[in-house]
């Protein structure tokens, strides 16, 4: 069997005397799409911040790739292939499109701290760049300041800025959050397009978009997961229809 | 989600162009002829303070402008940076060190960087409030030591050295203000094109990253703290070289020199300038180095005025002087920027006027308060008058008042040919 993308062994995280996240065991497949669901206040964002390095675990631990890596920076678990989007959009507003993107490329294509290269001068990562805004469709609106776009074109540029740097785990925090109908089609078809062979991990509130995309579900709720399955199962299990008291669900069935 | 596909008109990689080098090139053409325009002692000084002040300005703006660090301590690496200079320069004449002239601003960076280095190790941990606090207090302790360290700082007095002491280069022994101005202005031009070169670095770009959004850079595989301290040292450096030339310059320095005042001035003329512009603190240096010199020539308040127009530009033009001239490029792009003559015109008489009767006000209350006793005769734009006497202070008044009433009457009308010509008429 081979080592699993992200692997969380007892893993709880408390904020004082509120422990937010219980016990949590998860493993996540390479090349699997992963969604976390789950009510408001239960956890998915502080588990989000605690595999990406923001939050550091109170117990347990996460391993990478089979590497633990709950002590690390967020800048250096991304350095290990790690990429996430954030909730909030959050993107450079005061740098062109085609600049944000530059951005996200800089360090995996090795230019880190370099003050010896002039960014407009290197052919590689100008092509690179354009190819990614053309992989999400944005290559119109490449010398126009990120901050005036749409919102969700300012979602859209926000994936394609963590999908620059080539990172094999993509995490997207509620992607498709304040969209309308053809955006969320719009975006929910980004997604699927870039992560192509990749890991993705989603948190995400619209359930059409979670049976859409994803291989697996996990159910949080208040801190604890509550199932872990294929969509079919998940739809099928008691005690998730208990939490969402059948609401969520029965409209997807629809 | 329409992609509209425009030209991709903007290739990024292209050859070194004449049109990118032509700002250079004008720059260095007048800063070559300068001198034959304005050749006295003094004016040649005023401009050796104008290009140091330049570079300590961009130098500041890597911090604040690109880097989004607030400090209030920058004058430390300056004038670091200007004491390690005076004291090279005495070795020079004592010791006999081998140190041309011309590369000692250089030394003066090296030392600039090693602080910042130091004291970036640990002021550049968090942005905002946190580094603007570490940067106010390192200020103040060196400021301070510079008081108790005499034999470094050389106590109240300084530091004094003699720069014609070394070898001569090409002849030069740098003994007249000429010489000294083109080797300030040879290394204005170097340090500058460096800055902006900087900028436009893996680490310049990523710099702007983090000022705009650290948790975002820090996904991208970026410590914000080691950009900040990268940032942060070769602020250090260009500062130390300015200091270097300050040294050459003025041959002395002192506790001023690194002082909370100098690291206030630095702020607020680059906040003049404009932050958001690569040539906003070369404008603000201007225009901050000619009010200090030539408005103090007339008047025993020209600090007021300058702490007005500080005001004024933060309260009302918080892109600083260039975002003014910026702000009307719409217009021009749009090819209506002629509309906007005049209205200009029209309120130009109004304006100046308001400028000129509230500097009047000020002055003769100034000099009624604070004139030696029965010295009660001033002159002011020509004209000489009695301080105290009622008459003048009413006609300046008066005309104040009605230069205001003037400017509000014509507000509305100037706004409208504002409006109509940075409106896009063709497309709505």
């Amino acid at each position: 069997m081979s080592v699993a993308a992200i692997e969380l062994r007892q893993l709880s995280k408390s904020f004082g005397l509120a422990r937010i996240i219980q016990t949590i065991d998860l493993s996540i497949a390479k090349g699997e799409r992963h969604a976390i669901i789950g009510p408001n206040g239960a956890g998915k964002s502080t588990l989000f911040n605690l595999i990406t390095g923001k939050y550091h675990p109170t117990e347990g631990s996460i391993l990478l790739h089979g590497e633990a890596v709950d002590k690390l920076k967020p800048y250096e678990i991304n350095r290990r292939g790690l990429s996430r989007s954030f909730q909030i959009t959050n993107i450079f507003p005061k740098m062109t499109v085609f600049e944000n993107i530059r951005c996200g490329l800089l360090w995996t294509m090795n230019y880190k701290y370099s003050f010896w290269h002039l960014v407009d001068r290197q052919p590689d990562l100008t092509e690179k760049a354009e190819a990614i805004l053309e992989q999400i469709n944005m290559t119109g609106r490449r010398n126009m300041l990120a901050g005036v776009l749409t919102y969700a074109e300012q979602r859209a540029l926000e994936i394609g800025i963590t999908i620059a740097g080539g990172a094999d785990i993509i995490m997207l925090d509620e992607p498709t959050a304040g969209m309308s109908h053809s955006e969320t089609d719009y975006i929910v078809g980004l997604i699927r397009n870039v992560t192509e062979n990749k890991t993705l991990v989603v948190v995400e509130h619209d359930m059409g978009v979670v049976f859409d995309l994803a291989d697996r579900i996990s159910v949080l709720v208040y801190g604890e997961i509550i199932a872990s399955d294929t969509p079919e199962n998940v739809r099928a299990n008691p005690k998730v229809q208990e939490a969402y008291l059948g609401s969520a669900l029965e409209e997807v069935e629809d | 989600m329409s992609a509209v596909t425009d030209s991709k008109s903007s290739r990024a990689t292209q050859a070194i162009s004449i049109r990118s080098l032509l700002p250079w090139i004008i720059a260095a053409v007048l800063l070559f002829i300068l001198p034959t325009v304005f050749g006295s002692r003094s004016a040649l000084t005023i401009m050796n303070q104008m290009a140091i002040t330049i570079i300590f300005a961009l130098s500041y703006n890597m911090l604040l402008g690109q880097g989004g660090m607030l400090s209030f301590g920058h004058a430390v690496y300056m004038g670091l940076g200007g004491f390690f200079c005076v004291h090279l320069m005495n070795m020079v004449e004592y010791d006999g060190l081998m140190l041309p002239l011309p590369l000692l601003p250089l030394f003066g960076g090296f030392f600039g960087l090693l602080f910042a280095l130091i004291i970036g190790s640990f002021s550049t941990r968090r942005a905002g409030t946190v580094f603007a606090m570490i940067s106010l207090g390192v200020g103040e302790l060196i400021a301070a030591c510079s008081i108790i360290v005499v034999a470094f700082f050389g106590g109240e007095e300084g530091v004094s050295g003699d720069r014609t002491m070394g070898p001569e280069v090409l002849g030069l022994d740098f003994a007249s203000q000429q010489e000294v101005y083109y080797l300030t202005a040879t290394w204005l031009i170097i340090s500058a094109a460096a800055m902006y070169l900087y900028s436009r670095t893996p680490i310049g770009r990523i710099s702007n990253a983090v000022r705009d959004n650290e948790e975002r850079a820090e996904f991208l595989g970026y410590s914000q703290r080691h950009v900040r301290w990268m940032s942060f040292c070769a602020s250090g450096f260009f500062a130390g070289i300015a200091g270097g030339l300050f040294a050459i310059n003025f041959e002395i320095l002192t506790e001023e020199n690194l002082n909370l005042a100098t690291s206030g001035s630095i702020l607020l003329i680059t906040f003049l300038g404009g932050v958001g512009f690569f040539v906003g603190p070369i404008v603000g240096a201007v225009v901050f180095t000619l009010l200090q010199t030539v408005l103090s020539l007339y008047t025993g308040i020209w600090q007021l005025y300058l702490g007005v127009l500080f005001l004024l530009t933060v309260m009302f033009f918080p892109a600083g002087l260039t975002g003014l001239i910026a702000i009307h490029l719409r217009s021009y792009h749009l090819g209506k920027i002629g509309l906007l003559v005049r209205p200009y015109l029209k309120m130009l008489v109004p304006v100046v006027t308001f400028i000129l009767s509230s500097a009047a006000v000020l002055e003769i209350l100034f000099h009624a308060r604070h004139a030696a006793l029965g010295d009660e005769e001033m002159s002011l734009y020509g004209l000489t008058f009695n301080s105290q006497g009622v008459l003048p202070l009413s006609i300046a008044g008066a005309l104040l008042f009605g230069s205001f009433l003037l400017i509000k009457h014509l507000a509305p009308q100037f706004r409208d040919s504002w409006d109509e010509a940075n409106h896009d008429g063709a497309s709505q």
